[in-house]
């Protein structure tokens, strides 16, 4: 077990991760991601509240759809990458990661203080409930056993489902590339629906896992691709931002970064051998330093390293530059992400 | 080995061959006449977490004791393996090159990292037997 973001989770289970890492790829695995926050909001004003507060439209999805979104700061930094569960008209399950949950609980009760009509209700409701990952092409066909409402959401989309006389929340998202829905359960019957996941030939999967799995999938990581400083923009992540609609914090430093060029941009390397690219590593052009590794790893899947780093505008895929590695420069390729798997 | 994440919580049953010597940074020394076969401990492994990447010396490379061998990386963590005695370095475990998980699942085994002839064989004796090794990981 290891202390993340004010949770104690597990690294791996004693299968280890790279087994769980290609049961995941292959099968069905489960990851406990209690740990992300669950903020409710409710009420009339909530959708203007959301919209108001984070960068994408709300205005694209509908009622029973899930979104991605940022919370920015006023430069446009990322405070925090965010899912919400649009569960139905006027409520709202915001998801934040773990340690990010208070920040995005005080933006939107910034909402409710400008909210004049004063039916605007924010809550932390991350104490309330688990929320179980089940995630891997065999993840619905093994999910159908404990519940066919569960295993039937469609992708991106938000639906409720009863277990043990509970309702619980699916939505058909994850963090791994492959196919899969997120389950939010009542604390009261979590251990018994992890229970029957398990019993339904779904293997259990820890944090190593869940980061070797988005690595791949070329999904960032808050801290690492996202943060303070980095832009959605920045990271490649223009789609999130939501141009067409009105004001929300970081807009205007978006605007101005758009208008005189994004740099530094993300992009993806491949090195060759198994030695795992590290976070902060200085990838190099003929010499010149161009940018910085951020997240890297062994890819299970691929047999080789890869990375994502923040470099130079004028790095282009096909490039080979090399990694400032420990005991000599590593030649790395960029290329286009996700490393493997299909399209966010 | 040392470096990377050291284990958490509660250490379970570790496997400590008794006829093995060991260093306080979870390498293990099997001496046979003057060389030394060098490996890491059960312990290490399973701190370590599943190891993606050896990196070994040369061959006929001269090591002082404690002089760094070679690095192991996991899929959470780089660590440094030390050479538990002074010698040169005789043999290296090539199958670790495409089969790394050999440290994970035999430690002891076919998992060894490398051989050292030694200078001296003595020097083996100032390292632990299993039972100090034992007492410190469960310290």
């Amino acid at each position: 077990m290891v202390p993340f973001g004010g949770w104690e989770m597990p690294l791996s289970y004693p299968t280890g991760t790279l087994e769980e890492h290609r049961l995941c790829r292959s099968e069905a695995v489960v990851f406990d991601v209690s740990h992300l926050g669950t903020v409710r909001v409710e009420g009339e004003s909530a959708h203007r509240a959301i919209q108001g507060t984070f960068t994408n439209d709300l205005d694209r999805v509908s009622p029973g759809r899930a979104q991605y979104t940022h919370l920015l700061d006023d430069s446009g930094g990322v405070l925090d990458d965010i899912i919400v569960w649009w569960i139905d008209d006027e409520t709202f399950d915001v998801m934040p990661n773990a340690s990010n949950t208070q920040r995005v609980s005080d933006a939107l009760a910034g909402a409710v203080a400008g909210d004049t009509s004063g039916q605007l209700k924010v809550r932390d409701t991350t104490a309330e409930r688990a929320v179980l990952a089940v995630q891997g092409p065999d993840a619905r066909q093994r999910l159908a056993a404990v519940s066919a409402d569960a295993a039937a959401v469609g992708r991106f989309r938000v639906a409720g489902f009863e277990f043990g006389g509970h309702a619980c929340t699916v939505a058909g998202t994850g963090y791994t590339g492959e196919d899969g829905v997120e389950c939010a359960v009542p604390v009261a019957v979590a251990a018994e629906f992890w229970d029957a996941l398990l019993d339904a030939g779904i293997q259990p999967a820890g944090l190593g896992a869940r980061d070797t799995l988005r690595l791949e999938a070329g999904l960032p990581l808050h801290g690492h691709e996202l943060g303070v400083g980095i832009t959605p923009l920045n990271a490649g992540l223009g789609w999130v931002v939501g141009w067409d609609k009105g004001e929300f914090p970081g807009r205007s430093a978006l605007e101005t970064q758009r208008a005189a060029g994004v740099d530094p941009v993300l992009r993806g390397l491949t090195t060759e051998g198994r030695r795992p690219p590290r976070e902060g590593q200085a990838v190099l052009r003929s010499g010149e330093q161009v940018g910085s590794v951020t997240s890297g790893n062994f890819s299970p899947t691929l047999g080789h390293g890869v990375a994502m780093a923040m470099l130079s505008p004028d790095v282009e895929p096909g490039d080979v530059l090399s990694l400032d590695a420990r005991g000599g420069e590593v030649p790395a390729v960029v290329v286009e992400m996700p490393f493997v798997g299909r399209k966010p | 080995m040392r470096g990377g994440c050291g284990a958490s919580g509660t250490v379970a049953i570790m496997n400590i061959p008794v006829e093995l010597r060991y260093t306080k940074d979870h390498e293990w020394v099997s001496l046979d006449g003057n060389r030394a076969r060098v490996g890491v401990t059960d312990y290490a492994q399973e701190a370590l977490g599943d190891v993606v990447f050896v990196q070994l010396p040369t061959l006929g490379d001269e090591v002082a004791q404690g002089d760094v061998l070679g690095e192991v990386e996991s899929t959470k963590s780089v660590s440094e393996i030390y050479a538990p005695v002074a010698g040169k370095v005789a043999e290296v475990n090539l199958a670790l090159e495409d089969s790394p998980e050999l440290v994970n699942g035999e430690p002891y085994g076919e998992g060894w990292m490398v051989v050292i002839e030694l200078s001296d064989p003595a020097a083996v004796e100032s390292l632990m037997t299993s039972e100090a090794y034992a007492a410190l990981i469960e310290g």
